[in-house]
């Protein structure tokens, strides 16, 4: 195992006016590391998903990314900012994010959602973007689709062009915010066997999810949140079969019935 | 050619047809068609202007700094109260004096301007506009009066853009530039466009306010022309026929609607493309 972590989070805490959903947490991931966040909702691990990328601000709390860490200030009235914005630009260009509504730009085809952030951030050759956006569109089984609007596809095949989308920056590692809930239940199987085979192709990923199953078999290590706080976190396999903590046995006992 | 086309219809259909053509192909009539390009280029161009003046309001009233989005609120509520006949000849005359008042100081000197009671107080200050510049001004005037009910339909446009796809486009890395201009922006026309058809319409109407700034533009034409027409060696030529030529710039208007409603329709289907609304594909 390599030494230094790709991503790290110390500490993270953020607060929403009063009230503060983050009660530092931390997370190390490792090159190939596939980490599932599980909790009920209002646990906070979406916000901390969120948080790695800076879609939020956290209030408190070190990130940093092979070893670089992102500066922060903060003013007078005590809201937190970045100090540099090109480091930030760099961290979301390495490391991509799936959502749970999918959120492909509408007025693009597929391809054009493919390859848009790796020609105009990346700065990617036109030619190079096509090449990579229709091996990553192959990859997810959706290369048919490479002309079409996503309005007019299945939610199934939008995540998957969403996964393609993330795939072709070839990021460091991928956050995937509740990647199968906002599908209909026969279209969760061809987005989870999607995820599956990247995990399995030693891709880095950080997954919120609400699928047990999917959890306990894919990832190698589980954080379970409660109330912003991680309550318990481990091997997969154990966490699942032997929770220590009532929390956790209660969650799994109505999650998994 | 015009003419001798003209006389050419005029033989094969008769003397009467043949004259009526020929009255009103004349000198005076094909300056009348004519000065139907000052209507377009006012529309035009006060369009353009009401679009860059909508963005800019439009990106004002969501600035987080909150002098510029009162200065945007501002712009959208005040302006748009201001009938366009009194903003139409405010405006150029209150730029004109603008303009002369810099030029008095810069031309004639601090001590000259003291010393003369008189207007303008040197020749040099004194500045004659053309129709191309009354134009220009109308063109600005039509652009501020109508960029703030644009401004509006822009801002609300912007706000119908799913936030979901502008996170997505931030955390790929765009640039908060980027993620304003190649995804709100591109994005917003599609939710705009209905509301931006109605500015148009509402600002190609304006234009026939173009005569007030002496500018001998299509409605004064008809005006004139239409006018009863006595010439001492002929004797009566027409009576009034004004409301003759105001027919004929009804249906000049008309016209104007439905190529204009062609153009959104297609312009509509363009922004839209790919996006579920109403109006795509």
């Amino acid at each position: 195992m390599a030494t230094v972590p790709i991503l790290k989070m110390e500490n993270i805490h953020k607060r929403f006016g009063e009230l503060e959903v983050l009660h530092g947490i931390s997370l190390e991931a490792y090159s190939g590391d596939v980490i599932s966040m599980i909790g009920s909702s209002g646990s906070g691990k979406s916000t901390f998903l969120r948080c790695i990328n800076l879609l939020e601000m956290p209030d408190q709390g070190e990130i940093s990314l092979d070893g670089n860490t992102i500066r922060f200030q903060t003013d007078k009235k005590n809201n937190r900012s970045t100090v540099d914005a090109a480091q930030v630009q760099n961290l979301r260009s390495r490391i991509s994010m799936v959502f749970q509504q999918f959120n492909l730009w509408s007025h693009m085809t597929i391809l054009q959602n493919v390859i848009e952030a790796p020609i105009r951030v990346q700065k990617l050759s036109r030619p190079e973007a096509h090449d990579l956006g229709m091996a990553c569109l192959e990859k997810v089984g959706i290369v048919d689709k490479a002309e079409s609007y996503p309005g007019f596809m299945s939610g199934g095949q939008q995540q998957s062009a969403a996964i393609a989308r993330a795939l072709a920056m070839r990021p460091e590692a991928i956050l995937f915010d509740e990647p199968t809930s906002a599908l209909d239940p026969e279209l969760v199987g061809e987005v989870l066997a999607v995820i599956r085979r990247l995990a399995e192709e030693g891709t880095t990923m950080i997954v919120v999810t609400h699928e047990m199953n999917f959890a306990r078999d894919v990832s190698n290590k589980t954080l379970f949140l409660h109330q912003g706080k991680i309550e318990e976190e481990g091997d997969p396999a154990e966490l699942f079969s032997s929770p220590k903590s009532l929390r956790l046995q209660q969650f799994l006992s109505s999650a998994m019935a | 050619m015009l003419e001798f086309l003209i006389a050419q219809i005029g033989q094969w259909l008769g003397e009467d047809i043949g004259a009526s053509l020929a009255y009103i192909s004349n000198g005076k009539h094909l300056a009348w068609y004519a000065s139907v390009r000052y209507t377009l280029i006012a529309a035009v161009g006060g369009a353009t202007c009401a679009v860059l003046f909508g963005l800019l309001g439009a990106a004002l009233k969501q600035s987080s700094f909150l002098p510029f989005k009162w200065l945007g609120d501002f712009y959208t509520t005040i302006v748009r109260g201001v009938p366009d006949v009194l903003f139409i000849l405010f405006f150029p005359l209150a730029f004109e004096k603008g303009v002369e008042y810099i030029l008095a100081y810069v031309k004639c000197g601090a001590e000259n301007v003291a010393a003369t009671t008189g207007w303008p107080p040197c020749d040099a200050a004194q500045w004659y506009l053309s129709t191309g510049d009354y134009l220009v001004m109308a063109c600005v005037s039509l652009g501020i009066v109508y960029g703030a009910f644009a401004a509006n339909v822009i801002h609300g446009a912007m706000m119908a853009v799913s936030r979901g796809q502008l996170e997505a486009a931030s955390a790929y890395g765009f640039t908060p530039r980027q993620v304003f201009w190649r995804f709100k922006v591109r994005q917003m026309w599609a939710y705009a466009l209905p509301g931006l058809s109605n500015v148009w319409m509402l600002l190609l109407k304006a234009t026939s306010l173009l005569s007030l700034l002496q500018i001998a533009d299509i409605v004064q034409w008809a005006g004139r022309l239409g006018a009863a027409n006595y010439f001492p060696r002929v004797g009566l030529v027409h009576p009034d026929w004004r409301w003759k030529y105001y027919l004929v710039l009804f249906l000049f208007f008309i016209l104007m609607t439905m190529i204009s409603e062609r153009f959104f329709e297609a312009l509509q289907r363009r922004a839209s493309r790919g996006m579920a609304i109403t109006g795509s594909n």
